[in-house]
């Protein structure tokens, strides 16, 4: 093979990573994690420290399609061994927690399909929808009290001195402490748990958002006062436009934080959701399933997250960032030094220094040439 | 060194000693007085300005320059009202001034345009606030200004897709749209290119003859200053103090071709003096020892 152009590294410090490569990088990143598990699940001599008995023999105390540690299981062997009975045989395998990729895959797909094994118990789908909607009530109330707060306390310092003590307080401490309590007051159902997704959640926010809005660059609020704009308009014309981007990125952090107190959250009062239908599983020993679900709250926390930086292109078409290939402006640079940009009134050398207007001034913000005034 | 013979730069041709005259009939816009402003330190007290005063007549074109540290970026956020003075009063028309409004419109050297707006709201933002116009009226104003520094055809276009000198002048339609009396520049072509700040200064000098604005430049630059200005406010520094207000002798219409003329020269020079006086720049040698292999072709 002839080399013909010098390939460049893809592993430079702070070097540029082309989208096509990025994309590939992207699917490794999760190729890797999935080899690794492969490896262990597939190949026998990989960890690897049960045994799977296919024949018990003379073994007294296992019998078929049992799992059996690997020592026990030796030293069984080597018991039966010296008293010269049949000896048990058997495979390698992985503890039963361990399932291989293809049974979650299976599990992932059938999943949905499968009725619970106790009828009171909930589906799939149904646990994590209501999962979901316990996430979604707890960031929406947070949100709505944490966002203006948060934007206030970083516009106004007298606001911030006044609440970020105690807020700086209270976000050490942990949500699930105050489990209980929530209960207490908010009863056995779903309340106390968007509460405690609340208590998670709302500290933080306010904290963070109010940090975000304090970097805004003091020269667009200096010139937008010299363009008289008044204390409301400095905010919402001004603050809040300023920092969206910012925040909107921090919110998408945000409700991943959300998502780190729904096991916690779901455990309080009666368990639900995606908690209770692990746990039962668990208990079913059906560790595929526990493997599937959890996957399937990664995915929908990725998803989530991939739709929401979709959507903020489209809602802050300002940003460089939404500057997608192919729908570039015209380049500004090709205009600069082009002749005769600016429209002459009146290309006079009579008399430049302007004309004497000390009468009215002109309705028009240009005022008329020199000819036009000293004909009029 | 030989001298060249300069004619000095008080010597003023009949058509300019005839313009300044007309000049200084006309209505006093901003009247600055005794203005001081003192930081107040860990070290102690420093004095930034002291005692400025100083007269811009409608329609001036006044640039205001000095060595750094001479507060000149401080006096112009002092007009603004984005700095409180210490001392003094400025009159706008007469009338005493205090805090940010828009009759002072200002033009910053770092870009403040605001990112999420077009270049037709960025200049609509002014009239809206500050008038309280609709949105048609606005836009339809904004649109002329668009017009007037030559950017019809990125009306739409985000300030991040624009070059450095298009932001400005940008920046320069978004301070006039709001008919201010007078427009503060503090270095606005400092972080241009020479030639994008060559331009800059020629469409300035444009916009200005088109509309009815008086303007207050700040600036480091001493060709910038004798190009632009009617008169240059030379200060000191430690403290800022006016040194002089010098009337510029080369008559407009200027061109680039007069920054060889005599007059030109001279009123350079004389700046040139005022600024950096013969003995400061004496320097030190510095204690560099010899680098380079011996026997090198150097120097």
């Amino acid at each position: 093979m002839i080399v013909t152009s010098k390939r460049r590294p893809w592993l430079r410090i702070l070097g540029r990573v082309s989208p096509r490569k990025r994309a590939a990088l992207a699917v490794l990143s999760f190729l890797i994690p999935l080899a690794l598990w492969c490896a262990t699940s597939y190949v026998p001599f990989i960890w690897h420290p049960m045994i799977r008995v296919d024949d018990a023999g003379d073994a007294s105390w296992f019998s078929a399609g049992e799992l059996v540690d690997g020592d026990a299981f030796a030293e069984e062997n080597a018991r039966i061994a010296s008293e010269h009975g049949h000896a048990a045989a058997g495979r390698r395998a992985n503890p039963v927690f361990l399932p291989a990729p293809h049974q979650v895959v299976r599990a992932l797909i059938t999943g949905f399909t499968t009725a619970p094994a106790r009828p009171e118990e909930p589906w799939l789908h149904q646990a994590l929808w209501h999962s979901i909607t316990i996430i979604f009530w707890g960031f929406l109330v947070s949100s709505l009290l944490g966002f203006p707060l948060g934007i206030l306390c970083g516009a106004l310092p007298g606001l911030a001195r006044m609440t970020e003590p105690f807020i700086e307080f209270f976000r050490y401490l942990p949500a699930p402490a105050f489990g209980a309590l929530a209960v207490a007051v908010l009863g056995i159902n779903d309340a106390p748990k968007v509460a405690i997704i609340f208590v998670g959640t709302f500290f933080q926010q306010v904290l963070v958002i109010a940090n975000t809005t304090r970097r805004i660059d003091a020269g667009l609020l200096e010139a937008a006062q010299t363009l008289g704009a008044s204390r409301r308009h400095l905010l919402f014309r001004v603050v809040l436009p300023g920092i969206i981007t910012e925040v909107y990125t921090d919110m998408r952090v945000l409700l991943g934080w959300a998502w780190t107190y729904l096991i916690v959250a779901e455990l309080i009062g009666v368990s639900s959701g995606i908690t209770f239908f692990i746990n039962q599983q668990a208990k079913y020993r059906a560790y595929d399933k526990v493997f599937a679900s959890i996957i399937l709250i990664g995915l929908i926390g990725l998803g989530t997250d991939v739709c929401l930086a979709r959507l903020g292109k489209h809602l802050f078409p300002w940003l460089p960032a939404a500057h997608v290939r192919g729908r570039r402006r015209a380049n500004a640079h090709e205009v600069v030094g082009a002749p005769g940009l600016i429209p002459m009134v009146a290309a006079t050398e009579v008399d430049d220094l302007a004309p004497d207007l000390s009468g009215a001034r002109a309705d028009s913000p240009v005022v008329a040439a020199p000819e036009e005034a000293v004909s009029a | 060194m030989e001298t060249l013979a300069l004619p000095s730069y008080r010597q003023q041709s009949p058509a300019v000693s005839d313009r300044f005259r007309r000049l200084k009939e006309r209505p006093v816009i901003l009247d600055v007085r005794n203005l001081g402003k003192t930081f107040e330190g860990r070290a102690g007290s420093v004095v930034a300005l002291d005692r400025i005063s100083f007269q811009a007549h409608r329609r001036e074109f006044l640039c205001v320059i000095g060595p750094s540290g001479c507060g000149k970026s401080t006096l112009a956020r002092i007009i603004a009202g984005l700095d409180a003075p210490s001392s003094g009063q400025m009159l706008l028309d007469g009338k005493a001034i205090d805090g940010p409004g828009p009759d002072r419109g200002m033009v910053f050297q770092t870009y403040t345009l605001f990112p999420w707006l077009t270049v037709k709201h960025n200049i609509m933002f002014g009239p809206q606030v500050s008038r309280g116009l609709a949105g048609s009226t606005a836009e339809a104003e904004a649109e002329e200004w668009i017009e007037v520094v030559g950017l019809s055809r990125f009306a739409d276009s985000y300030p991040h897709q624009l070059s450095g000198g298009m932001k400005q002048r940008v920046a320069i339609a978004r301070a006039l749209a709001n008919r201010p009396r007078i427009l503060l520049m503090d270095e606005p072509f400092g972080a241009l290119d020479a030639q994008t700040r060559a331009q800059m200064q020629s469409y300035l000098l444009q916009i200005w003859k088109q509309v009815d604005i008086t303007i207050v430049f700040i600036t480091h630059d001493l060709d910038e200053a004798v190009y632009l200005a009617d008169r240059v406010l030379v200060l000191d520094a430690h403290p800022g103090r006016v040194r002089e207000l010098m009337e510029v002798p080369v008559p407009r219409p200027r061109t680039r071709e007069q920054f060889v003329s005599p007059e030109f020269i001279a009123a350079r020079h004389h700046l040139e003096e005022l600024i950096h006086p013969p003995a400061s720049i004496e320097t030190e040698p510095l204690p560099i020892a010899r680098m380079t292999v011996v026997g090198d072709d150097v120097e």
